[in-house]
C-alpha cells in the first residue's frame, strides 16, 4: 500500500516538472561550466576545481548587501557533517546530505521536488564521519554514491533510480563520500569516474570509470603496485611493478585509497587522482616508498592508463593521506608559460608540478613550523628528520610508554578534504588549512580482535593558543603567503573565488564569510546557525548573482579532535542549504 | 491525491517502526530491564572461527554457543550482534557497548571475547571489563610433511608462513628478528583466507590463536598436522584472560553473566563447548 502511494507520488511530481523546461546537461556543458555563470554541472565549478567564478554582478563594493533567500531543512534526525557541493541546472539545485541522502531543490521557491534516501545495510562502519560530498549530473541523469560503497544514477526530474552498481565491498571495509567527475573521451564518450575509501586495513585504492548510461565498468586503475588494471573487461596493464617499493605481500592490501575524487584538465587530457596513505600504519613493517600511496596521479581516461605519478609524502609514517586535489592552472614564471598543476598536502607543502608530466617545479609550506621534514628537494622529495618519524612500537617491547614525538602538521593535515581555489585575476591559490601537530607515542599493550599487539597513540594539539584555522592566499609563483585569515576552530570547509574579487568560505563557528580577494579584508559575513564544512557555491539566476552553502557541523574533527575539542564542542548540528543574493535594486549600492 | 499529505503518510510509518527500533535495541541495559524485556543482545565478531563465524547461514562457534548460555540462563531469548572489529578494543567498545556505530547506533548488552586488561577497562570509562572464561595463548600449525620440525621462527626465514591480516600475529611476523620474516609472510584478508592458504598447501605453516590452530588441525584432517608454541621474542604478551565487557551502567548484568560463566567452568560445560570444536579449554588466568 505505501509503496503504491509513494509511486503514485513520484509520477505526480513528474508531472508537475514536465511542464518546466529542464534541457540534458551535455558534456561540452560539463567541459565548459567554468565559463557559464548561469549554471553548475561539475564539482569545483568546471572540471580543473579552480572554484572561480567569472560573474562579477557580485562584487567587493557590494557584497554588504548580499541577503540570504530561503533555508531548506535536510530534515529528520540524520545530521552530522554537512561536506556537500550543490549543483545547478535550470532553476533547480541537486543537493547531497550526510547518510547518503540527495534532494532537488525549486531554487526560485526553495521547495523540494524529490528526495531520495539510500538504504543503508547494516554492517557498515565508516571510519570518519557519513558525510557526501556532492553529485554529478549528465544528460537527464544525476549521479551520487553512497557510504555502502555503491554509486547511484538517478533520474533529474523523478529521483527515481535509473541504474545502481557497487564500487566496492562495504562488507570488506570499502566505502565511498566523494562527488563523481564526468570526463569526454574519444574511445568511449563520456565516462563516469570515481575514487573509493575505506578506512579498514586491507583495501586497495581503484580508480574506476563507467558508462554512464548504463554503469558499465569501462576501467579501473588500481593505486598500488602490482595491482592490474581492466579495460572492457579484460586485463590491461600492471600499475607499477610488483614488490618495487612494497616488501613480501604487502602490496596486496596496501591502502592508497583516492578517496577524495578527482579533476580533469580539457587540455592535457588527463585525469588527476591524489591517493591516500599506505598501510599497516606503522611505517617500520613496509621499508620503501610504496607506490603510488600519498601521491597524485595523472590518468588516461581513454585507456585507464599511468600517465604520471607523483609522492608528496613517500614511505609515509605520519598518515598524511594525500588525497589532495590537484589543480590545473598556466602559470607564468620568468616569461614562460607552465603547464602547471598545484596541490596543497596534507603534509604541509603546497606543490607545483607540471601537468603535462608529473615533473617537480617547486613547493613550500603553507602551514607554520612543519617538523616531519626539513623542506623538499630539488626533485620533490622531502628532506625528513628522522628524529621525527613515530616510533616502531615493536621496541617498546618491555611494555613502557615508548618514543613519543611531535609532529607538525597533525595527521588531519595542514590541508585535509576541504577544496582550496585559484582567481585567476589575482593569480592566487585560496587555501584554507589549519595549523596544529600531534603526539604520537608507542602504546604499552592494546588488543586487536581479542589478540594483543603493540599499538600508538596520538592526540592533536593546537599549535597557537588563539587559532587553528588559517586562510592563505598564496602565490603559486613565489611561494609567498599574501594575506592570512585566522580563525579560532578548524577550517574544514571549501572556497571559492570570483571575478568580482571575492574569496568565501565558511567556519565551524556558523558563519560564511567574504573577503577581498587582494588584501583579505572580511567584507561581509552571516551567521548560518551550524559549523560549515562545505564548499560555497556562486551562479546567475534571472539576471541576479546567487551564493549557495550547505550547512552542518561535523567530518573528521569531532571525531578525533584531542585537545582540538576545547575550539569546537559548543559547536551544535544541523543540515541544510542555505541560498543567498543581491536584490537587483542593492546590486549597484 | 495531494503530494504532501502521501509523503507525511509514509514518513509517519517509517517514524514508528523507528521508534520500535530504538526502544528495543539502542542502549545496553541493566539485569533487570534486560530480563523484563525477555531477551539480550550479545555481540560476538564475524570471521572469527572458531569462537564466532557463519556456517550456511548461521551464527555459530564458541562464543555463540556460550552466549546461548548465558540467554538461557536469564530466562531469556538471545538476540546476536555480529560484526567485523574495528582497529582496536577500545573502539570494539565504543561501537558495541556504550555509543553504537555511526549509522545505525546499535549497540549490544554484552560484548564476548574481550581480553580481561586492568590498562583497557581503566582507559574505557563507559565500559565495564569482567567475567573472564577462556585463557587464549599463541601457537603455530604446521605440516610435519613439509617441515619436519618448528623449534624457533627462524625456521620462517626459509620457509613461508600464513597469517590474518592485520591481526597481532600479523604484526609480530611482520617486525620480528628485524624484518627477516617480511618475505615470509603471506597474509589472508580474513581468517578464513588465511586457513585456506594452510589448506590448499600454500603455506606449510600458520600462526594464530592456540585454539585457532586446535580448529584449523581439524578442518584439515588430511594434513599431517602439528600445533606447537616456540619461543616468540618480541611478542607482546604470550597469553591473556579473555572475558566480556558491559556498559558502565549495567554493571548488575556483568557480575550476574560471570556468576553464570563460573558455574559452566566449574560444572564442566565451558570445556565440553570447547571440546566440540576441537579445542582444548584452558580456565582463565586472572592476575
Amino acid at each position: 500500500m505505501i509503496k503504491m502511494k509513494v509511486w503514485l507520488a513520484a509520477a505526480v511530481g513528474a508531472a508537475c516538472l514536465s511542464s518546466t523546461a529542464i534541457a540534458d546537461v551535455s558534456i561540452e556543458d560539463i567541459v565548459a561550466d567554468q565559463a557559464s555563470g548561469d549554471d553548475i554541472v561539475s564539482y569545483g565549478l568546471g572540471p580543473r576545481g579552480q572554484r572561480y567564478s567569472p560573474l562579477t554582478t557580485l562584487n567587493k563594493g557590494n557584497v554588504k548587501n548580499l541577503f540570504p533567500v530561503w533555508s531548506f531543512s535536510f530534515g529528520g534526525e540524520k545530521q552530522r557533517g554537512q561536506e556537500s557541493q550543490p549543483l545547478i541546472k535550470d532553476g533547480v539545485m541537486y543537493v547531497t546530505g550526510s547518510y547518503s541522502r540527495m534532494w532537488a531543490v525549486d531554487i526560485r521557491t526553495g521547495e523540494e521536488i524529490w528526495q531520495y534516501d539510500a538504504r543503508l545495510p547494516e554492517g557498515i562502519l565508516p571510519c570518519c564521519d557519513v558525510v557526501n560530498r556532492g553529485a554529478a549530473i549528465l544528460g537527464d541523469k544525476v549521479f551520487f554514491g553512497t557510504l555502502d560503497a555503491k554509486i547511484v544514477a538517478l533520474n533529474a526530474k523523478t529521483g527515481k533510480v535509473v541504474w545502481r552498481k557497487t564500487i566496492g565491498d562495504y562488507q570488506a571495509g570499502y566505502s565511498y563520500t566523494a562527488a563523481p567527475l564526468i570526463v569526454p573521451t574519444e574511445a568511449h564518450g563520456p565516462l563516469i569516474v570515481t575514487g573509493n575509501s575505506g578506512g579498514e586495513f586491507g583495501i586497495v585504492g581503484e580508480v574506476q570509470a563507467r558508462n554512464p548510461e548504463t554503469g558499465e565498468l569501462v576501467w579501473s586503475r588500481p593505486t598500488i603496485e602490482g595491482h592490474m588494471g581492466t579495460l572492457n573487461g579484460a586485463d590491461s596493464t600492471m600499475t607499477g611493478k610488483k614488490n618495487e617499493s612494497w616488501p613480501g605481500d604487502l602490496w596486496q592490501n596496501g591502502g592508497g585509497a583516492p578517496w577524495l575524487g578527482g579533476t580533469y584538465d580539457p587540455d592535457t587530457k588527463l585525469v588527476f587522482f591524489g591517493t591516500g596513505n599506505p598501510a599497516p600504519w606503522n611505517s617500520h613493517l613496509r621499508p620503501g616508498d610504496n607506490k603510488w600511496t600519498s601521491a597524485r596521479i595523472a590518468i588516461d581516461p581513454e585507456d585507464g592508463k599511468i600517465a604520471w605519478g607523483f609522492q608528496t609524502t613517500p614511505h609515509d609514517g605520519w598518515d598524511y593521506d594525500g588525497v589532495n586535489e590537484f589543480i590545473s592552472f598556466d602559470m607564468e614564471k620568468d616569461g614562460e608559460t607552465i603547464k602547471a598543476g598545484a596541490s596543497a598536502d596534507r603534509n604541509g607543502f603546497f606543490y607545483v608540478l607540471d601537468r603535462t608530466n608529473g615533473e617537480f617545479v617547486s613547493a613550500a609550506p603553507f602551514v607554520q613550523n612543519i617538523t616531519w621534514a626539513e623542506g623538499i628537494d630539488e626533485n620533490g622529495r622531502p628532506l625528513y628528520v628522522d628524529d621525527n618519524r613515530p616510533g616502531n612500537p615493536v621496541e617498546s617491547a618491555d611494555g613502557k610508554k615508548g618514543k613519543s614525538i611531535f609532529a607538525i602538521p597533525s595527521f588531519l593535515g595542514g590541508k585535509n578534504w576541504m577544496p582550496m581555489a585559484y582567481s585567476q585575476d589575482t593569480k592566487l591559490f585560496y587555501i584554507p588549512s589549519n595549523e596544529w601537530g600531534m603526539d604520537i607515542w608507542n602504546e604499552p599493550v592494546t588488543y586487536k580482535k581479542g589478540a594483543a599487539f603493540l599499538g600508538a597513540g596520538f592526540t592533536i594539539k593546537p599549535i597557537f593558543d588563539d587559532y587553528i584555522g588559517s586562510l592563505k592566499a598564496l602565490d603559486p609563483v613565489s611561494g609567498e603567503v599574501k594575506w592570512e585569515y585566522r580563525n579560532k576552530a578548524p577550517l574544514w570547509g571549501g572556497v571559492l573565488t570570483t571575478a568580482g574579487g571575492l574569496v568565501f568560505t565558511g567556519t565551524p563557528e556558523g558563519y560564511l564569510k567574504a573577503f577581498d580577494a587582494e588584501t583579505g579584508e572580511e567584507l561581509w559575513k552571516f551567521q548560518t546557525g551550524t559549523g560549515i564544512v562545505s564548499s560555497p557555491i556562486t551562479w546567475e539566476q534571472d539576471g541576479e548573482q546567487w551564493v549557495a552553502i550547505t550547512t552542518g557541523w561535523g567530518g573528521a574533527v569531532p571525531l578525533w579532535g584531542g585537545e582540538v575539542a576545547k575550539f569546537v564542542s559548543y559547536l551544535n548540528q544541523g543540515g541544510s542549504v542555505w541560498t543567498f543574493k543581491i536584490p537587483e535594486s542593492l546590486a549597484s549600492k | 491525491m495531494n503530494r504532501t499529505q502521501i509523503k507525511i503518510i509514509t514518513k509517519a510509518a517509517l517514524g514508528i517502526l523507528l521508534c520500535l527500533a530504538i526502544t528495543s535495541i539502542a542502549e545496553a541495559r541493566p539485569l533487570d530491564d534486560v530480563v523484563d524485556s525477555g531477551e539480550i543482545t550479545i555481540f560476538v565478531y564475524s570471521d572469527y572461527a572458531p569462537y564466532s563465524y557463519e556456517q550456511d547461514g548461521k551464527a555459530v562457534g564458541i562464543d555463540v554457543d556460550i552466549a546461548k548460555e548465558l540467554a538461557n540462563a536469564l530466562g531469556v531469548e538471545l538476540k546476536l550482534l555480529m560484526r567485523g572489529a574495528d582497529e582496536n578494543l577500545d573502539d570494539d567498545l565504543r561501537i558495541n557497548i556504550w555509543k553504537g556505530d555511526l549509522i545505525h547506533r546499535k549497540v549490544a548488552d554484552v560484548m564476548m571475547h574481550v581480553p580481561v586488561d586492568y590498562e583497557v577497562d581503566n582507559r574505557n570509562e563507559f565500559a565495564v571489563i569482567m567475567g573472564g572464561y577462556f585463557q587464549e595463548t599463541v601457537a603455530v600449525i604446521f605440516n610435519k610433511d613439509v617441515i619436519p620440525e618448528v623449534k624457533t621462527f627462524g625456521r620462517f626465514v626459509s620457509q613461508q608462513i600464513g597469517v590474518e591480516l592485520d591481526t597481532g600475529y600479523d604484526f609480530f611476523l611482520s617486525s620480528a628478528f628485524r624484518g627477516q620474516l617480511l618475505q615470509s609472510v603471506r597474509r589472508g584478508r580474513t581468517f578464513k583466507d588465511a586457513v585456506a592458504l594452510y589448506a590448499d598447501g600454500e603455506v606449510p605453516a600458520l600462526l594464530a590463536s592456540r585454539a585457532q590452530t586446535e580448529w584449523v588441525a581439524t578442518q584439515t584432517p588430511g594434513l599431517n598436522s602439528s600445533v606447537v608454541q616456540p619461543p616468540m621474542p618480541g611478542m607482546v604478551r604470550l597469553g591473556w584472560p579473555i572475558g566480556i565487557s558491559v556498559k558502565h551502567d549495567s554493571r548488575d548484568l556483568g557480575y550476574e553473566l560471570t556468576d553464570v560463566l563460573s558455574e559452566l567452568q566449574n560444572s564442566g560445560k565451558l570445556a565440553a563447548i570447547y571440546k566440540q570444536y576441537g579445542v582444548t579449554y584452558l580456565p582463565p588466568i586472572i592476575e
